[in-house]
């Protein structure tokens, strides 16, 4: 089975000064189709970058950095255009610190996927389907009734869950999600991951998961570690 | 789409989007007051003067010309294009008011029933009864209006008609003058629009020591005129003097004309001039060489002069354009000039030529041209500085957009990581800079028209409340401050609103488009 998803030697080096601070030293990673790949590492060894750079929202060293494959197609050949579409169709980005708009109410927060995906005249054509789907997803992650409150009115978790719906409105095939239950109590963290799990079922969707949490990598079919700015099986 | 939503959110959040529609409100508002009080002086300017002007004037100034009524009457001939024209005397001369005072005044003489063929000259006649108070007379004080001096009010319309003035002891009627209302001091204009005149009296001292007293309604009074005639060569004869009474007074509301000009009967004023018709005297006549048996060099006369006039005003049948009249006039003060060849000052003396077009026979807007040109020039230069400290508005959009950027970049790298394009979201902020201008300007063209409708009250109100005054009548020429909101203007004023708060916001907007997602998030 060929993997949707690869990454190829990945390198990423940040500069501080003087100082170059390589984060990947050569990650090479192979994503099937449909699979769950957890990736656990310590903290400050690199799973967010690599995530970032999987999802298309940053760019491996310049030269020899290597290459991450979508569908066959290599990141680095894409236009800026290319670049955009690939983030806001192909892929579903949950972020460590949930990432929402404070301004925008939970329903708007979700829905504004959709819009950025549509364009102004697909939106206002499919605006009903839209909105239905957003209240369907805050519905599957438990927040039926706070569809018009802000960002700043949820805690932490139900922030979170909120993130987890904007990153499924667009139904992407990809779906990166840097550790979404960190900020959920056991019980709840895991009510999320098992809507993941049964929507991943439906659906086929590709899950690559940032997680501390060994009970939450149980549940992945393969983990990966990064050490060292380096992949290895765990 | 999610660029008008936030757009729209976050000038509901937010209270320095209010404080930039301000500015915009504020900027617009001035460059169109400004604009609309400049054009509406230039076109007050254009309407005013005419009272003492024809469509088309034709001068030989000061010394005047001959056989003006063989030109009116060839003028009048071609009744396809000119409606009427008469004759007219222009001349500068000193007056001595009732309380002394020796004032310079431009002197028109008119004949006041021809000349109200081609001006309606009647209408700026001050003193006459009215019978409701003037719209800004509030308190009704207006002397016009008092039953008292009704009957005065009538006589002086009556003898403002007629530029004369029943003498108080014979009753027959004596030509008199007519100045207009700023000449004599006498009468002083009221915040409400209206005069009051000085009614009580004052000493004026006599030669021999005795003290009359005179109240201050001029057209009780008299002045006495002093002109310089000339004669057709413009040398000088003498200066000469007369004592008139005083019909009425002229309010045009042109400041410089109700100061300094007086109408007086033409005829009166062309035998002070020495311009009716006389004994011509030879060219080469020396007076002190040969003296002749009385001792005086005797005057050798070569025929009559003929009566002279300086303008003959001409008014063009409704419909005829400026330009189509002129033409008119000049064909035929070429057949005039040819029927009285050596006479009259010839065709092309009046004409000019391609290059310095006609100067004596010249349509009302020519004979403005010049003036109009430097009020149309000054305009462009305020509304142009007005425009330029309008960029204020365009550096406050751009430090508070830069402001709420730098608050905002997390929002920027979650939309980029969502999938929207740089475009998309410099866009978000450039709407944002549009709404405000959209917003700001629609205010700002509210905003100046209410002040430019008001303008005179609000005027009035500084006025009393602070003792500003702005607009000095002697320097504006205008008693009250003209305005007339132009919607053209007003239009291009808006869109200037719109472009300035565009460009205030694109520079934020291009921060936000090149803006790295990453770091954007990692954003603090
Ligand atoms: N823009 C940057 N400039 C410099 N160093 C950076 C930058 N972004 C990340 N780093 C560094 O790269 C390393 C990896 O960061 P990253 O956020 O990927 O770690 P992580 O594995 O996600 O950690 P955590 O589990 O705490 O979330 C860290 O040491 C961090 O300091
Ligand atoms: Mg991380």
């Amino acid at each position: 089975m060929t993997a949707l998803l690869s990454a190829t030697n990945l390198q990423k080096t940040y500069r501080l000064g003087r100082v170059d601070v390589p984060v990947l030293r050569g990650v090479s990673l192979d994503v099937r189709a449909g699979e769950f790949i957890a990736i656990v590492g310590a903290s400050g060894s690199g799973k967010s970058t690599l995530l970032h750079l999987l999802g298309g929202l940053d760019r491996p060293d310049r030269g020899t950095g290597g290459d991450v494959t979508f569908d066959g197609r290599s990141l680095g050949s894409l236009s800026a255009a290319g670049i955009d579409r690939y983030r806001s169709r192909s892929v579903g980005f949950v972020f460590q610190f949930y990432h929402l708009l404070p301004e925008l109410t939970v329903l708007q927060n979700v829905a504004i996927a959709a819009m950025i995906r549509l364009g102004r005249v697909g939106y206002l054509r499919q605006r009903g389907v839209v909105t239905a789907r957003a209240e369907e997803l805050l519905g599957l992650v438990g927040l039926s009734h706070r569809l018009r409150h802000r960002p700043a009115e949820l805690s932490g978790g139900e922030r979170q869950r909120v993130a987890i719906a904007r990153a499924l409105m667009n139904d992407p095939p990809l779906l990166l999600a840097d550790e979404p239950t960190g900020n959920l109590d056991r019980a709840s963290g895991l009510g999320i991951l098992e809507a993941l799990v049964t929507q991943r079922g439906q659906t086929g969707r590709t899950i690559v998961l940032v997680t501390h949490d060994a009970e939450v990598a149980a549940r992945a079919d393969r983990t990966v570690r990064l050490v060292d700015g380096r992949l290895s099986g765990a | 789409m999610y660029a008008s939503l936030l757009t729209r959110r976050y000038l509901s959040t937010k209270l320095m989007p209010y404080v930039a529609v301000l500015a915009v409100t504020v900027c617009t508002a001035m460059v169109l007051v400004a604009w609309s009080v400049m054009g509406g002086f230039l076109d007050k300017l254009l309407a005013s003067g005419r009272v003492f002007t024809g469509d088309v004037t034709i001068t030989w100034p000061t010394v005047g010309f001959a056989h003006s009524d063989d030109l009116i009457r060839r003028l009048e001939a071609r009744n396809d294009h000119v409606a009427a024209a008469a004759p007219l005397i222009q001349t500068m001369g000193v007056i001595t008011l009732p309380d002394d005072q020796v004032v310079p005044i431009t002197i028109r003489g008119i004949d006041p029933v021809r000349y109200a063929r081609v001006v309606d000259w009647r209408g700026v006649l001050y003193w006459k009864p009215i019978d409701a108070p003037v719209p800004k007379d509030r308190a009704a004080e207006d002397p016009r209006l008092d039953p008292q001096w009704r009957a005065r009010m009538e006589a002086a319309l009556r003898d403002g008609l007629s530029m004369s003035r029943p003498d108080p002891v014979t009753g027959k009627p004596v030509p008199a003058a007519v100045p207009g209302i700023e000449v004599s001091g006498l009468s002083r204009r009221q915040p409400g629009a209206w005069y009051e005149f000085r009614k009580e009296s004052f000493g004026k001292p006599n030669a021999d020591g005795s003290i009359d007293w005179v109240g201050g309604f001029m057209p009780d009074r008299s002045v006495t005129v002093r002109v310089l005639p000339l004669d057709s060569k413009g040398r000088d004869v003498a200066l000469v003097s007369k004592t008139l009474p005083v019909a009425n007074e002229f309010r045009t509301d042109v400041f410089e004309i109700d100061k300094r000009s007086m109408l007086m009967p033409i005829d009166v004023l062309q035998k002070l001039l020495k311009m009716d018709e006389s004994d011509a005297v030879a060219a080469e006549f020396n007076p002190y060489e040969p003296p002749g048996p009385d001792g005086f060099a005797p005057v050798p006369t070569t025929g009559r002069s003929p009566a002279r006039v300086t303008s003959v005003v001409v008014k063009g049948q409704p419909g005829v354009a400026p330009d189509a009249l002129l033409n008119t006039c000049l064909a035929v003060y070429r057949e005039f000039a040819d029927a009285h060849r050596g006479i009259v000052p010839s065709y092309a003396a009046m004409r000019g030529n391609e290059r310095f077009p006609p100067r004596l026979i010249q349509t009302w807007e020519m004979s403005q041209a010049q003036f109009v040109g430097a009020v149309r020039n000054e305009t462009g230069v305020v509304v142009t500085l007005l425009s330029f400290i309008s960029l204020v508005a365009s550096i406050l959009i751009l430090a508070i957009f830069w402001a709420m950027i730098s608050e905002k970049t997390r929002d920027i790298g979650i939309l980029r990581a969502i999938g929207a394009s740089r475009a998309g979201v410099g866009w978000v902020w450039l709407r944002y800079g549009l709404l405000i201008g959209v917003i700001g300007g629609l205010l700002g063209v509210g905003l100046a028209y209410t002040v430019a409708t008001n303008i005179n009250e609000i005027h009035e109100w500084l006025g009393r409340a602070f003792g500003v005054q702005i607009w000095n009548p002697a320097v504006y020429y205008f008693t009250e401050i003209p305005r007339k909101v132009d919607p053209a203007n007003a239009a291009k004023v808006f869109l200037g609103s719109v472009g300035f708060s565009l460009v205030g916001a694109l520079v934020p907007a291009l921060r936000a488009a090149w803006m790295d997602p990453v770091r954007a998030l990692r954003f603090e």
